[in-house]
C-alpha cells in the first residue's frame, strides 16, 4: 500500500497543518490528495478503533485516569444526535502514538522541545484511496496534566484536550470561532472561544473547554451525519468581496439569533466563496472577519490570505431553508 | 385554541343578556351576511434582544456583538365575511396579508464593526375568526354604531422568497365604528358603509428571537356591504 504520513493537527498553543483545507465546505474539515483528486478525510468505517498506548501517564495523571478521561471525550463527540460517528477502545497496547502501523493509539510523548504543544494528532492516509488509515494523539507530558471533575490551577484539563484532538482524528481542522490578545511573553491568551476547535487552548486550570458548541456538532455531523441531519438542517453560500475582487481567506460566521449559535467558515477560493452547513433553519446574521485571533497557518496555507479588511455584516438577514441553501450571499468588505 | 373558544363564548354570552341591543338601523333589517375589503396597517413588533456570546476560560460570556430584531410596522390589505348571529352580535372569518421588514440592528461589535442594521422582508398571512358586538350605544348621527371585537387565528410568515415559512397563532381584541353610507332595508344590498377600527394583536410564535407573545397595534379601514 502506497501510504503518506500526514502530520496535519496540533491543538491548544499552537498548531502546525500541512494538508488542505476542504474548499467550500462549513468550518474546516482536511482534504487531502489522493490519486489526482482532494478527498475530505474522514474514517471509511466506525466504529472507529483506538488504542490506548501503555505510556499514557504524566505529571498529574495516572494510567487509569488517562483511560477514563480520554473514554469521556470519545463519548462527548459520539452523544452528538445529528451524527453517526462512534468509537470503540480496541485495548491497550505497547506501541506509541505516531508510528505507521495501522493502530489508532493515544498516549504520552515526552517532547519538551514543544513547548507550545499540549497535543497533536497525526494520519496515516491511503494516497491511492485517500482513505483514512490511523490516526494517533500524543499529549505532551512535559506539561503537568489534571483529570479533576472541577479542574485544577495551572494544571490543563486532560479532557478538554482529548476532546479537540479526537475531533481533529475524527476529521475535523480548526475553527476560528475564538478571540484572543496577545501575551507579553508571546503567544497568545484566549479571551472567549465558541468552537473547541479553535487552534488555541483555553488557560490551565480551566474545564471549559469539555462542552461542544454549535460549529464543533455541525462539523462532526457534516462529516458523519446522521439519517435525518441533511434533511432537518440547512446551508448558506456566498461571497466575500473587497473593492469588487473576491476575498481569500475570510472568517464568515452565521449568528441564529434564535438559538444563540455561532457556526463558521471561511472563503476558501479564488472566487472569494464560501459555504457553511448544518445550520439551524431560520434567520441569521452574517459576519466576516480577517483571521487574527491565531495564526492563518493553524486554519491552512497562508499563501494568499487577505487580512487587510475591517469586520463586516451582511446588511441582509439572511434565511437557512430546511434541507436547503439561503441562496448567495455577498458581503462587502473594506480595508482597514 | 380552548382560550380563543372561551373567549367566543363569552362574548356571546354577553351579548344576548343586553337586552336593549340595537344594530345600526333601528327596528329594520340589517342585513344577514356583511361582506368587507379593506387596508390595514400592523404596528411594530419588538421581537427581543439577543447577544451572539463566545465561552471564557471560566465559562462566563464575551459577547462578540448585540442583536435588536423587530417587526416594522407594515400596510396590508383585509377581506372578512361576516354573519349576523342577533341584531347585536356577528361572527367573522376574516384574512389579512402584508409584507413587514425584519429588522435586526447589530451593535456593540467586539471589533468596533460599524452599526448595522439587517433586513428581510417577509410575508405575513393571518387567517381567523372574530365576534363582532354591536354596542347599545348610538351617537347623535345615526348611521355611526360603536362596536367591540374579539378574535384570533393562525398565522403564517413566509420568509424571503417563500423559502421558510413560520407559522404561530394571534389574539386580537378592539373596537371601532361603523358608518353606513346608504341602508336600503328592502333590497337585496341591504347597506354600505365604512368600518374603521383599532385592535391590539398579541402574537405567539411565528419569526420571534424569544419565547414571549409579542404585541402589535393594528388600525384598520373597510368598506363593507350587508346583504
Amino acid at each position: 500500500m502506497n501510504r503518506r504520513h500526514l502530520h496535519v493537527a496540533c491543538a491548544a498553543l499552537l498548531a502546525l497543518m500541512c494538508a488542505q483545507p476542504q474548499p467550500a465546505l462549513a468550518y474546516l474539515k482536511f482534504g487531502v490528495p489522493a490519486n489526482g483528486r482532494q478527498v475530505t478525510l474522514k474514517w471509511a468505517q466506525t466504529p472507529v478503533r483506538y488504542f490506548i498506548s501503555t505510556q499514557s501517564a504524566a505529571a498529574g495523571v495516572n494510567a487509569s485516569e488517562f483511560q477514563a478521561a480520554v473514554a469521556r471525550a470519545f463519548a462527548t463527540w459520539e452523544a452528538v444526535p445529528s451524527s453517526s460517528i462512534s468509537y470503540q477502545l480496541a485495548g491497550i497496547t505497547a506501541a506509541t502514538p505516531g508510528r505507521d502501523d495501522g493502530l489508532s493509539v493515544l498516549g504520552f510523548l515526552n517532547r519538551p522541545d514543544l513547548d507550545r504543544v499540549l497535543a497533536s494528532t497525526s494520519f496515516l492516509v491511503d494516497r491511492v484511496t485517500g482513505a483514512l488509515v490511523e490516526s494517533d494523539i500524543f499529549f505532551n507530558a512535559s506539561f503537568i496534566w489534571s483529570v479533576d471533575s472541577a479542574g485544577a490551577a495551572n494544571r490543563f484539563d486532560l479532557e478538554s484536550i482529548a476532546l479537540h484532538e479526537i475531533g481533529h482524528l475524527s476529521g475535523l481542522g480548526h475553527s476560528a470561532l475564538g478571540e484572543t490578545e496577545l501575551r507579553e511573553g508571546g503567544g497568545r491568551r484566549v479571551l472567549g472561544a465558541e468552537a473547541v476547535m479553535f487552534p488555541i487552548a483555553f488557560a490551565a486550570g480551566s474545564i471549559a473547554g469539555r462542552t461542544l458548541k454549535a460549529d464543533d456538532i455541525a462539523g462532526i455531523s457534516d462529516l458523519y451525519p446522521a439519517a435525518d441531519f441533511e434533511g432537518s438542517t440547512g446551508s448558506m453560500s456566498g461571497t466575500v468581496t473587497k473593492n469588487g475582487q473576491p476575498v481569500f481567506g475570510a472568517h464568515v460566521v452565521a449568528f441564529d439569533p434564535a438559538k444563540g449559535s455561532l457556526v463558521g467558515s471561511f472563503t476558501l477560493n479564488a472566487q472569494g466563496q464560501f459555504s457553511i452547513n448544518g445550520l439551524s433553519p431560520g434567520p441569521h446574521i452574517v459576519r466576516v472577519e480577517p483571521i487574527d485571533d491565531a495564526e492563518v497557518d493553524s486554519f491552512f496555507d497562508a499563501n494568499g490570505v487577505d487580512t487587510d479588511f475591517r469586520v463586516a455584516f451582511s446588511d441582509r438577514v439572511v434565511v437557512v431553508p430546511r434541507g436547503g441553501d439561503s441562496g448567495p450571499v455577498t458581503v462587502t468588505v473594506v480595508r482597514k | 385554541m380552548r382560550r380563543f373558544s372561551a373567549a367566543v363564548a363569552l362574548w356571546g354570552v354577553v351579548a344576548l343578556h343586553v337586552p336593549a341591543a340595537r344594530a345600526q338601523s333601528t327596528g329594520a333589517d340589517p342585513g344577514r351576511i356583511e361582506l368587507s375589503a379593506g387596508a390595514l396597517w400592523v404596528g411594530h413588533q419588538a421581537l427581543g434582544s439577543t447577544a451572539a456570546n463566545e465561552t471564557t476560560s471560566t465559562g462566563t460570556s464575551l459577547r462578540l456583538f448585540s442583536t435588536s430584531s423587530d417587526l416594522a410596522g407594515a400596510a396590508g390589505f383585509e377581506g372578512r365575511v361576516g354573519v349576523r348571529l342577533s341584531h347585536a352580535l356577528v361572527a367573522t372569518a376574516e384574512a389579512s396579508y402584508s409584507k413587514p421588514q425584519l429588522r435586526v440592528s447589530i451593535t456593540n461589535d467586539i471589533e468596533n464593526s460599524t452599526a448595522v442594521t439587517a433586513l428581510e422582508t417577509m410575508q405575513q398571512f393571518m387567517i381567523g375568526g372574530a365576534v363582532v358586538w354591536y354596542l347599545p350605544y348610538r351617537f347623535s348621527a345615526s348611521r355611526v354604531a360603536p362596536f367591540v371585537t374579539a378574535g384570533g387565528g393562525t398565522l403564517r410568515q413566509l420568509h424571503e422568497a417563500a423559502t421558510l415559512v413560520a407559522t404561530g397563532r394571534y389574539y386580537q381584541f378592539g373596537g371601532g365604528v361603523t358608518h353606513l353610507f346608504a341602508s336600503r332595508p328592502n333590497r337585496r344590498l341591504k347597506g354600505l358603509g365604512l368600518r374603521a377600527e383599532a385592535r391590539a394583536i398579541v402574537r405567539q410564535q411565528g419569526v420571534a428571537f424569544d419565547t414571549r407573545a409579542h404585541l402589535a397595534p393594528t388600525l384598520a379601514a373597510a368598506i363593507f356591504a350587508r346583504f
